[in-house]
């Protein structure tokens, strides 16, 4: 198995599939175009059999050298070579906590919106980032949603997403009504 | 050229209104491109409609001056953070990232304001020389083929650097030309990968795709360090280049400016790839490799001179051939339209006072970008002083937003998350992050201009290497592609 470790035969697990996934979905769209020899299929299916052909170099150095970095190359960031320890239970949850919070707060915006979510999401980040002294969470919480509002409401109009349940798309329409007075008054 | 220039300049600052938003696009693309998590691209979205309202000449200056100051500004927070403004910033953070985590903010910053300006000045003024002679150049020897041909070449140059191996490198840049093939064909508008989602048949919008891997996947990376007890705030430096430092890299630049106005001549390539060949050939030509990407300062010069380099090189294609470069000047194209103008040949002849305004107005935003830049430069090292905690919430809220505006879906945040989980594991597991972005970015020019390419050769390979810039840049990138397929052999033979 030379210096193959299973993490490695995870990762080629997953590139294999990602090929034989895009592969097969190439026959979804495979339908001749008039104008051109190659069809809709033929650009995506180099790519994949190219992306297979690099998936075995790959797993070949991982055979030959493990996880060693490749000697002479260049721009690979320090801050993601640190090994770091997940033993423990903890902190793993932490971090899947903060790569998911995100993900949810995107999956509720469209019922919640941005005026009502955002203080709540933004209060739960700098928690999750390991402040614990309330007084810092609110006051910072209430600077950033001063800087979204000062901006991109008053300044620049930007539409935001206001949600589509009550009570929150009313918030949104309080807030929007309040700046179109205020607009008003310049 | 010089009273054209004169005439353009005094039509800029005789009018208070136009100097106002003369000034207000050199701020708001520097504070844009600077503000993590928005770029220059957020802001020209929403002054979209707004364009409406302003005279043509107005309306075109204030996107090109967003275009040469944002450019800028997205070097800051690649250097300070490892998050890029614009893709065309990606390389910049190779090293300007790596300087700040020793303490050379200072350093890489200076660096990054003097040589935006160099490169954007040079620009500039080649671009109010030569535009039209470069025009027809380009008209006749560039073609579907040619923009091939260096989308090839400069792939092949990406998948170079980053990545723990040239495996891997090919890998990134791979995945970002898959992900590029999602959405409607170049050709016949067949729908492909979209998995039962309607809004995909779009494709991937890429700014919410480049804000996920960039900006969302170092907030990510940080957390966990946060999370595990390893977080090392970066240092603050306030020391600045030396003369002797910047003159000892004059040929770097001189290098850099030549990379990023070829780059940006060509229609549809830009300041992107600029950027990546402008730090590639820096690479090649240094007889220190092995220090790139720890932090030299050869590596911001190179990558910030080219690609503000290609700014004023953008404008060729854009104002003579009305072919856009990029995401900008795509947007260049509907405020001209917007006015009942099409950019073109004809523009010279039917606006000239709107060509001339415009270019002094970019000549004097390059120079602002010294000005200002150097003043800013100091508050805005002050930013690393903000604890991480409270940076990242704004961060994510701005991207957030960044995302959602472009096109106005959730999916595109959605999107954007998923980019940022994706970019967190791959970059644990030593890919590359730049070159997944640049597959992504040039996957659909590539498509596009092979089939068109295919199309005008008649699928015959024999006249498509008659043409010799085809040729030139094929056998240049099949080079670079064996010289790392030879590097990692040799590497895994020394090895075992």
């Amino acid at each position: 198995m030379g210096q193959l470790g299973k993490s490695h035969l995870v990762e080629a697990g997953i590139w294999s599939l990602i090929v034989a996934i895009f592969f097969g979905y190439t026959f979804e769209f495979n339908q001749p175009i008039e104008i051109y020899k190659f069809g809709a299929t033929g650009w995506p299916r180099v790519i994949i059999l190219l992306l297979l052909v690099v998936t075995l170099g790959n797993l070949y150095h991982h055979f030959k050298n493990g996880s060693a970095i490749q000697k002479g190359r260049v721009g690979i960031a320090e801050t993601d070579e640190a090994p770091t320890d997940y033993s423990n239970p903890a902190t793993l949850a932490k971090i899947m906590a903060i790569l998911f919070t995100p993900f949810l707060f995107a999956w509720l915006l469209k019922p919640v919106g941005m005026y009502s979510g955002a203080p709540f999401f933004i209060a739960a980040v700098i928690w999750l980032f390991g402040e614990r002294r309330w007084r810092w969470i609110v006051g910072i919480t209430l600077l950033i949603y001063a800087i979204l509002l000062g901006l991109f409401v008053v300044t620049l109009n930007a539409p935001l997403p206001q949600g589509n349940v009550s009570p929150f798309y009313d918030v949104s329409g309080f807030i929007l009504k309040m700046n179109t007075q205020l607009q008003q008054l310049w | 050229m010089l009273e054209n220039f004169l005439a353009g300049t005094g039509a800029l600052f005789g009018d208070p209104f136009t100097i106002a938003i003369f000034v207000f696009g050199v701020v708001g693309g520097m504070l844009f491109g600077a503000i993590p998590g928005v770029s220059m691209l957020t802001l020209a979205a929403i002054l979209l409609p707004f364009t409406a309202d302003l005279e043509p000449a107005q309306g075109v200056m204030l996107f090109a001056v967003i275009y040469c100051t944002g450019t800028y500004g997205g070097a800051i927070t690649a250097i300070l953070f490892n998050i890029p403004g614009a893709p065309e910033n990606a390389p910049t953070a190779f090293d300007g990232y790596p300087m700040t985590r020793k303490g050379q903010s200072g350093k890489a910053v200076g660096a990054a304001v003097l040589c935006s300006a160099i490169g954007g000045v040079a620009s500039a003024l080649v671009m109010m020389a030569a535009t039209e002679p470069l025009a027809t150049w380009a008209i006749r020897n560039i073609g579907p083929p040619e923009i091939f041909a260096l989308v090839f070449f400069g792939l092949a140059v990406a998948s170079s650097v980053g990545g723990r191996t040239i495996w891997k490198g090919w890998m990134s840049v791979l995945l970002g030309l898959l992900i590029a093939t999602i959405g409607q064909d170049p050709v016949g508008g067949i729908n492909r990968y979209n998995f039962g989602f309607t809004d995909l048949a779009a494709g991937i919008a890429f700014v919410p795709a480049i804000l996920g891997f960039f900006a969302v996947s170092e907030i990510f990376v940080q957390a966990e360090k946060k999370a595990t007890g390893q977080f090392d705030a970066p240092k603050v430096g306030m020391s600045f280049p030396t003369v002797i430092e910047l003159w000892m890299h004059k040929f770097a630049v001189l290098r850099s400016i030549l990379v990023g106005f070829f780059c940006g001549i060509l229609p549809g390539i830009g300041a992107t790839l600029a950027a990546f060949m402008g730090y590639g050939e820096a690479v090649r030509w240094s007889k220190n490799k092995e220090e790139f990407g720890k932090g030299k300062l050869e590596g911001v010069i190179s990558s910030e001179t080219a690609n503000n380099a290609a700014t004023g090189a953008a404008m060729i294609p854009l104002l003579a051939l009305g072919l856009p470069g990029g995401a900008l000047t795509a947007m260049m194209v509907a405020v001209f339209q917007m006015h009942d103008l099409e950019p073109g040949p004809l523009v010279f002849y039917n606006s000239p006072d709107l060509i001339w305004i415009v270019f002094a107005a970019m000549f004097y935003a390059n120079l602002s970008i010294l000005f200002i830049g150097l003043i800013e430069t100091k508050t805005i090292l002050y930013l690393l002083k903000i604890p991480f905690q409270f940076l990242a919430p704004l961060i994510l809220l701005l991207a957030t937003i960044g995302a959602y505006i472009s096109r106005g879906l959730v999916l595109d945040v959605m999107v954007m998350f998923a980019a940022g989980i994706l970019g967190f594991l791959l970059r644990r597991t030593g890919y590359s992050i730049p070159g997944i972005v640049l597959g992504l970015i040039l996957g659909k020019i590539g498509e596009q201009n092979f089939a068109q390419g295919m199309q005008m050769v008649h699928y015959d390979l024999g006249t498509y290497f008659s043409r010799p810039i085809c040729s030139i840049l094929i056998v240049a990138g099949t080079l670079t592609l064996a010289a790392g397929l030879y590097r990692a052999f040799a590497s895994s033979s020394n090895t075992a």
